[in-house]
């Protein structure tokens, strides 16, 4: 199945003049785990929020499980489970009260066991309150009242934001073996880009608003790299390279950050510049995330990326 | 069959590659032996807390090595490597990686014979003997 699960077409909202979301186009395709991916306020819970029909968008649309987002029936909000920034629960529920609201909205989906289980592996009792959890409890409980429906499309927000290291592993653990069934689709938010490295397929980058990459991880990957120039003389004063992020430099060697930019290219640059040497300096996820959305930058990375 | 792969998201390396580089030195040096079941994509992605697609990408860069064989329904099996003819491309990748490697040996002052020697413990490591390459059983 290569079917988009979620689509928005200049998707734009303003908070009074503040414009929150600019233009956003961005395509989710079924079976994957897409990782949304953006600086603080860069207008990813504001996506979030237009997918699922929590804000009204003032312009631009959007359809999920084929549904516009501004008139989502019941019978499509049964297939989609949604984990709220923060893991907000009813605090005067009882775990196992919660359990059975939760379970009022999808009638025919929620698998029973599923949830014994994992309130078993997590060590909670149904009889505990919610308001006595501490906050990764909490998110345990967010976690497992999302998944026992077995939703076609989970969307998560910041799942993982200030829990230790053993409860973000549990996510990411009930991530991958959400994804090993049959079409199902997960749209996540993250900061913490070593969980989004091991789990996510493809990436959104939104940097103030506005959509700057949707592509695979590793197309990112192996766009962003810094190389590093000597020269014998002076360093050129003009850079005319092909996807050139920034640069910075000093008397004799030149450090360029690049996107998309083809090793030839940057031979035959490094050429006619007439380099004495140069060198690809390594860069993990979180390197490249921080160069790519630098104050300075605003090349993209998908117009050159087919997207199926 | 002892295939510990042991992979850190945030290094420089994509976790395909780190997945392809380990199972790759386990064949190397013997520690998986010809016709060892690799673990299912399913399973290793579970153990490693990884995207099941990430799994199945390396297993299939491994096969285009022909470091193993996938089997349709079956599984993935460590090839033999007298099917695993080196084509010439392949050669002279791992040529201009070699003489990179001198190069830089040189650069740092080490003697042609301190380099010689340098491969040879390294090689031993890997379990080959210094005469044909055979590996010990």
């Amino acid at each position: 199945m290569n079917d988009i699960v979620i689509e928005t077409r200049n998707l734009t909202k303003y908070f009074g003049k503040t414009l929150a979301l600019d233009h956003l186009n961005l395509q989710v395709p079924r079976g994957c785990i897409y990782g949304l991916l953006g600086r603080n306020g860069a207008g990813k819970t504001t996506a979030i929020k237009l997918m699922l029909g929590l804000l009204r968008p003032t312009t631009g649309t959007a359809t999920v499980l084929g549904c516009d987002c501004q008139n989502l029936t019941p019978q499509i909000r049964q297939r989609i489970g949604y984990v709220t920034e923060g893991h907000r629960l009813y605090r005067w529920m009882k775990i196992g009260e919660l359990a059975k609201f939760q379970q009022a909205f999808f009638p025919g989906s929620w698998d029973d066991k599923l949830f014994n289980d994992m309130l078993d592996y997590f060590e909670l009792s149904k009889k505990q309150k919610i308001k006595t959890l501490s906050n990764g409890e909490r998110a345990q409980v967010s976690l497992a009242i999302t998944l026992a429906p077995n939703p076609e499309l989970l969307i998560m927000d910041d799942p993982t934001l200030g829990l230790d290291t053993a409860i973000r592993r549990q996510f990411l653990e009930g991530m991958t073996e959400h994804i090993e069934r049959q079409g199902r689709t997960i749209l996540f938010s993250s900061h913490i880009l070593s969980d989004v490295e091991r789990v996510a397929e493809r990436i959104a980058v939104i940097d103030r608003g506005v959509l700057r990459a949707d592509c695979k991880l590793e197309e990112f990957r192996a766009a962003v790299k810094k190389v590093r120039f000597n020269f014998a003389e002076a360093v050129p004063g003009q850079v005319d390279i092909p996807g050139l992020l920034h640069s910075r430099q000093n008397e004799k060697e030149l450090e360029l950050t690049l996107i998309g930019t083809t090793v030839e290219q940057i031979d035959t640059w490094a050429k006619s510049a007439g380099a004495t040497y140069h060198k690809d300096i390594d860069m993990n996820l979180e390197d490249q995330f921080i160069e790519f959305t630098a104050p300075d930058t605003n090349r993209s990375l998908f117009q050159w990326e087919e997207i199926k | 069959m002892a295939l510990w792969i042991q992979i850190s998201p945030g290094s420089n390396e994509p976790i395909y590659a780190q997945i392809v580089a380990q199972v790759g030195r386990a064949i190397a040096t013997g520690q998986v032996s010809i016709g060892d079941k690799l673990p299912a994509v399913r399973t290793l992605a579970g153990e490693l807390v990884v995207n099941p697609n990430t799994v199945a990408r390396a297993y299939s860069i491994l096969e285009q090595q022909r470091l193993v064989n996938t089997k349709t329904g079956s599984g993935t099996y460590v090839a033999d490597p007298k099917l695993r003819h080196a084509d010439a491309g392949r050669l002279n990748i791992l040529t201009e990686r070699i003489d990179n490697i001198i190069t830089q040996a040189l650069n740092i002052g080490l003697s042609e014979h301190d380099i010689t020697r340098t491969f040879e413990d390294r090689l031993r490591k890997f379990g080959t003997k210094p005469d044909g390459g055979k590996r010990k059983k």
